[in-house]
């Protein structure tokens, strides 16, 4: 039998020293980690959650120290996996995340271009320290798959990547619905449908999310391991309790989480 | 000040983390490579995520192997973390067969892949704890822990208290003995429980 439980996943958005909010990959500036604590008790919202996303949306080189020293301060109230990302092109970029703080690191444009670079992180961190992202949306009535933030089309459609990504040695997939992405309009059933049943890594479903009853699609699939949300307006403060605690009603395996414990523990040893 | 520990450094795993939830609870974590100092620590936690050999290698190529047994022998108290709890075992089949520290006489096998089971094995899971003393004090019954990993150590021949963990089949989720204790899962990515846990651990 088994009894892993699923996940509730919130995902931050990095670009330059502030978060962003995403509308179909359509960038919008929110604030600062402190405008971020400050404005929506991001504090709170790590007590609510089974795990961490955090992407570099920005492409130059100059930026990861900063994005690395945001991680690491993620790290200080954040006691749940933290998965990081974004702009992964060698080892060494790799290392230095999980150095910062990261326990698994994301990747999507190599899954296409170099995946000799996700053999060698795989034989250096173990492949359960990679989660494949793929981005896809709707182009004329198939399913495509984009990289580079989402701007460059691949060739082949979500069935053909999904196949090959998952003979790579990877550890999870973080499957996004462009066309749903930031829209709160739920999360995309007919992406889904592409997702075979037999998918042999767990399945992060994302990209919809705007209300608590819609992870419930997702928590409700045998194929979904887990459900994650960007949608910063929509879920932080204690918005994401309080869909914990509408799933946790609804049945939804997921842990029951004790904030309160965990704030008593600080300072006690 | 708080209670000084000593986190090994070989390279391999999420130093930051654990040193984050240590100073949560108001310790002072240091992050060594150094035998000696690994040596004068009452406290000491080896961390570890990735490949079994490579990790061997470093600790070897360190001397950080024989600093492990000083640690151990002098009955100061260590933590062994996901990997780092597998290196205490006999042997891992990972990357061929390759011998652990053989603190303790478990081994180490890829999960079973007829199971039905996706590998790895991600996510929060239930153990089931022998005791509710020691290292298992002030945990719910069926206490979650996140547990991410591709190979697990196997549970016979132990006879101080563990927790089993099922996953396609049971295996080895913790184990308290003497002075030396270890958790498959990560205690600091699950939440309060871990929390609990790593208290219980530096509260001896």
């Amino acid at each position: 039998m088994n009894h892993v439980r699923k996940r509730l996943i919130f995902a931050l958005l990095y670009d330059s020293g502030k978060f962003m909010l995403s509308r179909n990959f359509r960038l919008q500036q929110v604030g600062d980690l402190p405008w971020l604590e400050k404005n929506y008790n991001f504090g709170e919202t790590a007590l609510a959650i089974d795990e961490l996303v955090v992407l570099n949306v920005e492409r130059s080189r100059a930026s990861l120290d900063q994005f690395l020293e945001h991680v690491k301060k993620l790290n200080d109230d954040c006691f749940v996996p933290i998965a990081a990302g974004g702009g992964i092109r060698s080892v060494e970029d790799a290392r230095r995340l999980l150095r910062s703080g990261a326990d698994k690191v994301v990747i999507n444009t190599i899954l296409h271009d170099d995946r000799g670079l996700v053999a060698e992180l795989a034989a250096e961190f173990g492949k359960q320290c990679l989660v494949a992202s793929i981005d896809t949306k709707r182009v004329d009535g198939t399913f495509r798959v984009f990289t580079e933030n989402g701007t460059r089309p691949i060739d082949g459609d979500l069935d053909s990547h999904l196949a090959e990504v998952t003979a790579l040695p990877i550890g999870e997939i973080y499957l996004n619905s462009m066309d749903r992405d930031g829209t709160g309009q739920g999360f995309d059933e007919e992406m889904l449908r592409h997702v075979p049943s037999d998918i042999p890594v767990p399945l992060i479903l994302v990209g919809g999310a705007g209300k608590p009853e819609h992870f419930t699609l997702g928590l409700a699939d045998d194929r979904v391991d887990a459900v994650s949300t960007a949608h910063l307006f929509n879920f932080v403060g204690n918005s994401l309790q309080l869909s914990r605690e509408h799933l946790l009603r609804e049945g939804m395996n997921l842990v029951k989480w004790d904030g309160n414990q965990l704030k008593s523990l600080a300072g006690s040893v | 000040m708080g209670k000084a520990v000593v986190v090994i450094d070989y390279g391999m795993g999420n130093l930051f983390s654990v040193s984050s939830a240590l100073r949560y609870l108001g310790c002072e974590p240091l992050i060594s490579d150094d035998p000696e100092v690994v040596k004068k620590a009452a406290h000491v936690i080896l961390p570890g995520v990735g490949s079994f050999r490579l990790a061997m290698e470093r600790l070897h190529a360190k001397g950080l192997d024989d600093a492990v047994h000083d640690t151990v022998q002098s009955g100061h108290h260590l933590l062994g973390i996901c990997l780092g709890m597998q290196l205490l075992g006999v042997s891992s089949t990972e990357d061929g067969n390759t011998a652990g520290l053989g603190i303790i006489d478990n081994t180490v096998q890829l999960f079973d892949e007829s199971a039905g089971i996706k590998i790895p094995h991600v996510g929060f899971n239930e153990i089931n704890p022998t005791a509710t003393t020691g290292l298992f004090e002030g945990l719910p019954a069926r206490p979650h822990f996140y547990f991410v990993h591709s190979y697990r150590m196997s549970v016979g021949g132990l006879h101080c208290a563990h927790a089993t963990c099922t996953y396609g089949e049971e295996f080895l989720a913790a184990f308290d003995m003497d002075n030396v204790c270890g958790a498959q899962f990560h205690p600091e990515k699950s939440q309060a429980n871990g929390l609990q846990l790593l208290k219980n651990f530096l509260s001896r």
